[in-house]
């Protein structure tokens, strides 16, 4: 038996995985923490695709072009982009603690909208790539992307880092112990504000990151952000929310399923997911490693 | 004194008029005559023409240069009077993010709100099925120069809409006649094929499979694989594409789509592999790729500026595109067909000698036109535009500062080749309407 066809199958449902890894991680954390569902995390990473594309076509034009200047490109956008996010929280996301899901959703929903027209008015409608002149690999008889491998390895660096962060510093403890007990965290002397201004700031760069690194693989265009954000949503929701190592797994769970589906049963693929999400719901409403008494 | 002086000396007699206050009256009277005519050449009633195109969704990339450079070519209309010469055209443009519910809201508001006389569009031949209801309902013109399945001018045939570009069954007939000839040439006998999973990739799917079982029944599909619109990551159908190990792939993929599935099958290096011949490469591809696209790739386009060039209104075209938007300005596949169907409406307009809707859709009916692609015919039972598809390899032209279909190796199929047979069988598929 050729076992190469699945073991490609499953590098890809890997590189996958880490795809929705990376823009998911900073959705779970915001609504982990804020209780906010943020419909527009995957704008915010559409947006600092294209601050991205801008950042690493001036550096170009100035330095040369070079693959290795979509490195401080990434590095300007995240702190941009994260200064954008503590703003976004301060003086509009704040005013929604106190309001219904329902009115926290269209807040964030308009956001997209606004955003959106953002874009086109600075960017206008063509798509925005950059070419890293990348050749393809050969392995197992057949050729890959090497970018793939840059993904997943990214993937793996950011839930370790995430992981440290959280379990090893004091503010991710103090972050952790906010998606149990907000008013225990604040009763402790902590500013809560400040905590939750952080912590989207946090999600946003996240995101920020994870626009930046896909950019050699995925043209930026307007209206991707509608396409992804359901399935960052899944990968969430099996996770459960506010859970990291929960959303590292669901990632994979997602990716993997979705990649050998289209080998054995490509017309269900997107079913597949939706099948695992529904079964969570109704046998684990609050995730795979999400806990019970946050739902 | 002369034979006609004397003749209006005797019309002047019998009026009983002077002869100063003869002139005096044919002269008030010539004014009088005079007068509404130049008042309507300068402001006759102005034509307002909807414009239902994408800039958001799968189909934005595709429609960005239609919609920027048809306000130029109205403005140009306009700048010599408008329709027959007294009527300015008023566009009004929505955007319907290439989703079908968008599309008939928006073509409803058009139509109700606005009163347009006319719509341009759609990109997508979902939004047109969509809208065509409602096209149908209200009697509203309808130009379609991109949504191209062939249900839009067969099975769901109103009077109302004329085509400009070739249907799905006629570009699918175009690349069966390409692979057929290099299926014999290479030895090929087995091919996959993926698809975006909606009406258009569908209709192209199953025209080209048919056609090509006809024509060369050795060769056998051995996968479909369908994907949504707007997907982001093709690694895994890439990979499943290069595990099945065809001699080649057959694709129904376009816009935005097109753009991420040609980047990352280049990066993996599916086209070293597994030959792609037909997938719809556009100018505007060719244009947005032009340091990726793999060179000596068979593409398939639908009205490339570079297979006109002797054409005056083409060559006027790009003359004014260039100038409009700059030395890479070179009009693409979509903004061509809609120039076109603005083309298409001016004359329309001309031989009615009126802009209702009705009496343009008479005059057009099987109306033969000037277009940047020649002198083309609608055809009469479905107003389908008589328009070639275009099959040839990704190569690096000198005169371009992108690569363009290689002038030898490209083969433009006619529609009367590759399009339904005959009008009978034409009639057979148009749904009954009430």
């Amino acid at each position: 038996m050729d076992i190469a066809p699945y073991a490609l199958q499953l590098f890809s449902g890997l590189s996958r995985a880490m795809v929705l890894f990376l823009l998911s991680a900073g959705l779970s954390l915001i609504f982990g923490v804020m209780n906010i569902l943020n419909f527009a995390h995957a704008t915010l990473w559409l947006l600092s695709g294209y601050v991205t594309y801008s950042i690493f076509t001036v550096l170009s034009q100035q330095f040369g072009a070079s693959p290795w200047m979509l490195l401080p490109a990434i590095v300007c956008t995240v702190a941009l982009m994260s200064l954008f996010g503590f703003a976004l929280e301060r003086f509009l996301i704040r005013h929604t603690y106190t309001r219904e899901l329902p009115e926290q959703l269209l807040l964030t929903f308009a956001l997209v909208l606004i955003l959106g027209d953002v874009i086109k008015l600075i960017w206008g409608v063509e798509n925005r790539r950059i070419n890293l002149g990348v050749k393809p690999m050969e392995m197992l008889d057949t050729l890959v992307n090497p970018y793939q491998f840059v993904i997943i390895g990214t993937g793996i660096g950011v839930a370790a880092g995430l992981w440290y962060f959280l379990h090893r510093t004091r503010f991710g403890k103090i972050v952790r112990a906010a998606v149990y007990s907000r008013s225990m965290v604040s009763a402790l002397g902590i500013p809560i504000p400040l905590i939750y201004s952080g912590v989207f700031a946090l999600g946003v760069g996240l995101a920020a990151f994870a626009g930046g690194v896909f950019l050699p693989l995925l043209p930026m265009s307007l209206g991707v952000d509608h396409d992804i954000i359901v399935q960052c949503f899944a990968v969430v929701v099996i996770g459960g929310f506010g859970s990291m190592f929960g959303t590292f797994v669901a990632s994979i769970i997602v990716g993997v399923v979705y990649s050998f589906s289209i080998l054995f049963w490509p017309d269900g693929a997107l079913a597949m997911i939706f099948l695992i999400l529904i079964a969570v719901l109704i046998w684990r409403p609050w995730g795979l490693f999400g806990t019970e008494l946050r739902y | 004194m002369k034979q006609s002086d004397r003749k209006w000396d005797k019309i002047v007699d019998e009026l009983k008029l002077s002869r100063r206050d003869f002139i005096f009256s044919t002269a008030a009277a010539g004014v009088l005559t005079l007068t509404p005519r130049f008042a309507s050449a300068q402001a006759g009633k102005p034509y307002k023409l909807g414009v239902l195109l994408p800039s958001t969704g799968t189909g934005a990339n595709y429609m960005a240069h239609a919609i920027k450079g048809l306000p130029v070519a109205i403005a140009e209309l306009n700048k010599r009077g408008g329709l027959l010469g007294k009527h300015q055209v008023q566009m009004i443009y929505r955007d319907t993010e290439t989703k079908p519910d968008t599309g008939a809201r928006e073509a409803k508001s058009l139509i109700l709100n606005d009163g347009v006389d006319g719509i341009f569009g759609t990109y997508s031949s979902a939004v047109a099925l969509a809208i065509q209801e409602i096209i149908h309902e209200h009697k509203v013109l309808h130009f379609a120069a991109t949504s191209n399945s062939s249900k839009i001018t067969q099975d769901n045939y109103t009077p109302y809409t004329y085509q400009f570009c070739p249907d799905s069954n006629m570009q699918s007939g175009a690349v069966v006649v390409a692979v057929a000839k290099m299926a014999k040439k290479n030895g090929w006998k087995s091919y996959v094929s993926m698809g975006q999973d909606y009406e258009w990739g569908r209709d192209t799917h199953k025209g080209f499979s048919t056609s090509l079982a006809k024509v060369a029944p050795e060769v056998k599909e051995t996968r479909q694989l369908w994907f949504k619109l707007g997907e982001t990551d093709f690694t895994s159908y890439i990979t499943a594409i290069m595990a099945a190990k065809p001699d080649f792939m057959f694709g129904a993929i376009a816009g935005k789509d097109a753009e991420t599935f040609l980047q990352q099958a280049g990066q993996m290096g599916l086209f070293k592999r597994v030959p792609f011949p037909g997938g719809l490469i556009a100018v505007n591809d060719l244009k947005a790729q032009r340091k990726t696209l793999p060179r000596g790739m068979i593409g398939l386009a639908r009205c490339p500026f570079f297979a006109h060039l002797n054409e005056p209104i083409m060559q006027a075209y790009i003359k004014r595109d260039r100038a409009a938007f700059g030395p890479d300005g070179y009009p693409d596949d979509w903004a061509c067909m809609y120039y076109d169907a603005l083309g298409g409406l001016e004359q329309g307009a001309k031989k009615a000698g009126s802009i209702s809707t009705a009496a343009i859709v008479k005059a057009l009916k099987g109306a033969t036109i000037d277009t940047c692609r020649g002198k083309r015919a609608f055809r009469d039972c479905s107003n389908q535009l008589e328009v070639p598809s275009y099959v040839g390899e990704v190569w690096d032209s000198p005169d371009y500062p992108f690569p363009i279909y290689k002038p030898d190796t490209m083969v433009v199929v006619e529609a009367k080749e590759v399009w339904t047979p005959t009008c009978e069988a034409v009639e057979k598929l148009k749904k009954k309407r009430a």
